[in-house]
């Protein structure tokens, strides 16, 4: 298991005395006074025995008004030595925390993120202005008593109304009250005060709305003449409260909205989020389910990097590499559909296995795709990898160094370019990928030419992958089972659509990997319920993104479009 | 552990001087001049939807192919019993009370008017059935909540509209749906009893226009287990 011993942990307890160890869902988690939380912190990552070096994610958890203290600080910890992970908790006594920018220069946007949803100060941070949203935003949506419709107070007719005269009425009956929106000064006075230290006469920026950015991100760049100096990013035109609304839907109707954050890899975000859900239950999905998952996250990695591959050679010019991936995407989305019922937004794993058994024919069509696939991989590698353009616009851009990795938390390709063989698939071995062979590509210098390299590297391993899986299940039975049969629905309900069912108590965190990362849960549950009490979505885009800020200083600008191709966000992920 | 290590390998003098890597790249793409046209000319041309693909909603009728427990629904929730061409809709609202967004739906139902001697007396019937589909995430949860196979997901995508009020469908328009749908593709999707047939095939092999996005080289398509057959 990937998560610290109880016994280890009980070390702790002995050693220092203060912190508090208990044991959640699976996980294993440490709580200490807040004048104790650097110290704390500082020894698990420096200690030879521990060294939880690598940084993973830190929230709040809002536990209602009439609690005091009211917020918990949550870090979660990887030792890439020990290949564990360990939660942290601390209150937030007067609302504020300790920063930990000392500590994990990843913290800075997870903090931030914080400071946003549930307005916890944090002492010591440089800048700590909001994440998502803009800066005279006057409310923190994720504390628990901001509701979910939002606080409406600006007037905005339907459009229709207007126009047509049309009388609305019941179901067509659109709320003239909206919840507020950013003025244009609104916009001015957040950029201005994400770079308060601009050196140069202007600011150049890059976005929100333009095609190299692949979404909806702000770019701001302070440049002397044509190299980068400093820059920031404004996210969060995209955020529509994924963690709020995962907070107040049942379980499996929030599946839907999890296919939402990254449209590209829907199945995979599916497959986090069951994953993390079947552990808070604690319950085994049937065999069949396991390797039916496997081979359809793996076959959306493959639909996901295609994508990755066609738009980041469009963006440095090389329009025919973006026809012919789409070409192949065609077929796996033909694929997905004719299994699914859905080409992007799927919905297709449940918690508890999958909905429906493969439909007849399925996995010849696999078998039939893959064994092409191969040879267009090859295809694209001639036109790409040794062309001389296509070399000095890749090669020594954008280092991203191994320390880095672990400072920001960065995960998925980009970790794995910088030489860092992080893989949850091999570290959880979570479904079936535990019993499926496969190698982890690993960079030799991070450069935005070994993340291109791996990415490669890692559809053929898809493809051997997804090999394995049909070969397994090939030899199963129609009637082997592919959802969780409960032995008892009064003790614990499983049902394919959602109702009735019910969640533990407790705390649990799973991720699995993602084409853009590590795509984490972290659950908290008060009690038994229908819904989650806190639900907190770990992000690989968000934290992956980060390190552009750190990346492209001192590169040329062009740069900015090769670095951002190769991190490969997602907005719907980031922004969530 | 199984790790791969990727690297660059700089240019040799020999691709260099000669240009080998924009010769290797320009076969690949003059291997491509000769292919077939692979995109479909669509609206002229479609490609026919798989059978599970989750369109737009319809409301099944009673038809005799009802599952063994649709009686026993119809009893314990006091509704009319449907006469063959009547709706299946029991208003139970399973369907609200799995969907994500439960207020896209608005599902009511009437006690009959008949006197006290009428066998129908105390019955009730489903009134208001309307969907607002703009609101629809199309999860189809709610074809897996439906305790009588009534609500069901077809294969039309085409939701584009004018105004927000034609998003809006009503339990005739549903009907009319689904009744076109089963007699088009029913055969194909259901069994005897409304549930899903089990061998509904990944795609619809009768449909010759998806032979194109595949290149002209579709695959054969056969059992999946090793105990199924065709
Ligand atoms: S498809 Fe999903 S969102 Fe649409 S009505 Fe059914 S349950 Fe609701
Ligand atoms: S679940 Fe089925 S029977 Fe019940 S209200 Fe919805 S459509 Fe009608």
């Amino acid at each position: 298991m990937a998560w610290i011993s109880l016994e280890k942990a009980k070390k702790l307890e002995e050693r220092f005395g203060y912190p508090k160890v208990s044991e959640g869902k699976g996980v294993v988690s440490v709580e200490v006074p807040k004048d104790k939380f650097i110290e704390f912190l500082t020894f698990l990552k420096e200690d030879p025995e521990y060294q939880f070096k690598m940084f993973i994610d830190l929230t709040i958890i809002d536990h209602g008004e009439k609690e005091d203290p009211r917020f918990q600080g949550v870090v979660i910890l990887f030792s890439p030595k020990n290949q564990e992970r360990i939660i942290v908790k601390t209150w937030a006594e007067n609302e504020t925390l300790p920063t930990l920018t000392n500590l994990w220069k990843g913290a800075k946007w997870a903090e931030r993120e914080a400071w946003d949803m549930f307005g916890i100060k944090f002492e010591g941070h440089e800048n700590l202005v909001r994440m998502l949203l803009w800066e005279t935003y006057p409310y923190h949506p994720l504390r628990k008593d901001f509701p979910l419709e939002g606080i409406k107070d600006t007037e905005l007719p339907s459009l229709n109304e207007s126009l047509r005269g049309e009388n609305l009425e019941g179901l067509f009956n659109y709320d003239r009250m909206h919840t507020a929106l950013p003025t244009m000064e609104d916009l001015e006075i957040t950029q201005k005060k994400r770079m308060p230290a601009k050196t140069s006469q202007i600011v150049l920026n890059w976005g929100p709305l333009h095609p190299g950015t692949h979404g909806t991100i702000w770019f701001l760049f302070d440049l002397d003449g044509e190299y980068v100096k400093q820059c920031d990013i404004i996210i969060g035109q995209l955020h529509r409260g994924v963690e709020k609304l995962g907070e107040n839907v049942n379980w499996q109707q929030f599946i839907p909205y999890t296919d939402r954050m990254d449209y590209i890899a829907a199945i995979n975000e599916n497959h986090a989020y069951v994953l993390a859900a079947e552990k808070m239950l604690g319950i085994e999905v049937p065999e069949k389910a396991k390797w039916i998952r496997t081979m359809m996250a793996e076959l959306s990695r493959i639909n996901s990097h295609l994508l990755w591959l066609g738009t980041y050679a469009l963006d440095l010019g090389a329009l025919t590499m973006f026809l012919y991936t789409f070409r192949e995407r065609e077929k796996i989305m033909d694929i997905i559909e004719g299994i699914t019922g859905a080409r992007f937004t799927i919905n297709y794993f449940r918690i508890g296995g999958v909905f429906a058994d493969l439909p007849y024919g399925a996995l010849d069509a696999i078998e039939h795709l893959i064994k092409d696939l191969p040879q267009r991989i090859n295809d694209y590698e001639t036109l790409l990898t040794r062309n001389r353009i296509w070399l000095s616009r890749n090669k020594d851009v954008c280092v991203i160094t191994e320390e880095d990795v672990y400072q920001y938390g960065l995960t998925g390709a980009v970790a794995r370019g910088s030489g860092v063989p992080y893989d949850v698939r091999k570290i959880d071995k979570y479904d079936a990928y535990g019993e499926v062979e496969f190698d982890i590509p690993v960079g030799e210098k991070g450069d935005s030419y070994d993340r291109y390299l791996v990415r490669m590297e890692e559809m053929r391993q898809s493809i051997r992958i997804i090999q394995q899986c049909i070969a397994k299940l090939r030899k199963m039975s129609k009637n082997d089972p592919y959802f969780f049969q409960t032995p008892d629905e009064k003790k614990l309900k499983v049902t394919i659509d959602g109702r009735g069912m019910k969640l533990p108590a407790g705390e649990t965190y799973a991720s699995s990997d993602n084409p853009r990362g590590e795509l984490g849960f972290y659950i908290y549950n008060k009690k038994d319920g229908l819904k989650a009490h806190r639900m907190r979505i770990r992000s690989g885009a968000f934290y992956n993104l980060q390190v552009f800020t750190k990346a492209i200083i001192g590169r040329p600008i062009a740069d900015a479009i090769t670095l951002l191709s190769t991190i490969d966000p997602v907005v719907g992920e980031t922004d969530r | 552990m199984g790790i791969k290590k990727v690297g660059a390998k700089p240019q040799t003098l020999v691709e260099k001087i000669f240009f080998l890597d924009f010769i290797k790249g320009l076969k690949t793409t003059i291997k491509h001049l000769w292919k077939k046209v692979i995109t479909v000319d669509f609206p002229y041309e479609v490609v026919t939807p798989p059978i599970r693909f989750r369109g737009i909603h319809g409301l099944r009728t009673v038809d005799g192919t009802e599952n063994p427990e649709f009686d026993s629904w119809v009893k314990r929730l006091k509704i009319k019993p449907p006469e063959p061409g009547e709706t299946r809709c029991i208003a139970c609202k399973f369907c609200q009370a799995a969907c994500p967004v439960p207020e896209l739906f608005d599902i009511q139902s009437e006690k009959l008017d008949v006197p006290e001697d009428h066998p129908h007396y105390g019955l009730k019937v489903m009134t208001v059935f309307n969907m607002d589909l703009s609101k629809c995430t199309f999860c189809g949860l709610c074809t897996q909540a439906c305790p009588t196979d009534c609500i069901i997901m077809t294969d039309i995508y085409d939701l584009s509209s004018y105004t927000r009020k034609s998003w809006v469908l009503d339990k005739d328009v549903l009907t009319q749906i689904a009744n076109d749908f089963v007699a088009r593709r029913g055969k194909e999707k259901f069994d005897e009893k409304s549930a899903w047939r089990e061998d509904q095939k990944l795609w619809p092999e009768y449909d010759k226009t998806r032979e194109r996005l595949w290149d002209f080289n579709m695959p054969r398509l056969g059992p999946n287990y090793q105990d199924q057959t065709a």
